[in-house]
């Protein structure tokens, strides 16, 4: 059976690049585009008049949505600090397979960079959290976020930093290669 | 590091140029200095037999031990 080449055209890695290039300039136009709407509705919730009007256009009681608007404003909120946690990881997982096209994946940094997404995912994972909880407190019998403990989540978190504490073992021996002379 | 390389006076008494010994042992200058000045973390024997056969000496002629706390630099990584 032929083997997938591991770097270079056609190879597994090149795939995953694609992969990431896309997903990071997708997340770039959505941490845009939220942080646009997000400045509107901040715009707007200064005119509350004017969110009462736009209610008409979206078949609601104006009142009911401009007592909302708060909630609206922090879940857009809350959107672009999540889009913007997955922007952290992505960014240092390109990071990361910059440095193994380079033939160097044992690079010290990289040690760090996962350590930053170990990181990220736990605060993305705490934020779910805090959003179940003041949504619960905000809009009680409307919340549509699962309590539910993420098990896998927290597992995620934990082979990051696993595999951080390999990379830190992987430099150190690339380290003493390079002085073996 | 306790272990000391003694290849500047071997050199020396050999009257042969880094540049030479890089050239006959197929190892860089740049590596060659490394072992030189003593940073070197460890030599393959197979540069060790190429340095005993170009400059016609035994390994004690190039590396010595004297007792001393060792400088572990590799633990230092963050």
């Amino acid at each position: 059976m032929r083997l997938m080449r591991a770097l270079g055209p056609g190879s597994v890695s090149s795939f995953l690049k694609i992969i990431l290039d896309v997903v990071f300039v997708a997340l770039w136009v959505g941490v845009g585009a939220v942080g646009l709407i997000l400045l509107a509705a901040l715009l707007l919730s200064f005119n509350p008049d004017l969110v009462g009007s736009m209610a008409m256009n979206v078949d609601m009681n104006g009142a009911t949505l401009a007592r909302q608007w708060p909630t609206v404003v922090g879940g857009l909120l809350v959107a672009a600090v999540y889009l913007l946690g997955i922007l952290v990881i992505v960014a240092r997982l390109r990071q990361i397979f910059a440095t193994l096209m380079a033939g160097d994946p044992f690079h010290p940094d990289n040690v760090l960079r996962l350590r930053v997404i170990g990181l990220a995912l736990a605060g993305l994972e705490l934020l779910r959290y805090a959003v179940w909880g003041a949504s619960a407190w905000l809009l009680p019998g409307r919340t549509k976020v699962e309590p539910n403990l993420s098990l896998t989540a927290w597992f995620s978190v934990l082979v990051v930093f696993v595999l951080a504490e390999v990379f830190r073992e992987g430099a150190r021996l690339r380290r003493e290669a390079e002085l073996t002379i | 590091m306790p272990i000391r390389v003694q290849l500047d006076r071997v050199l020396l008494e050999r009257r042969m140029s880094l540049t030479e010994l890089a050239d006959r042992v197929g190892v860089t200058i740049a590596n060659l200095s490394i072992l030189k000045t003593g940073k070197a973390r460890a030599v393959r024997f197979s540069t060790l037999t190429a340095l005993c056969r170009e400059l016609d000496c035994q390994p004690g002629d190039l590396l010595s031990y004297e007792p001393g706390p060792s400088d572990d630099v590799l633990d230092d990584l963050e």
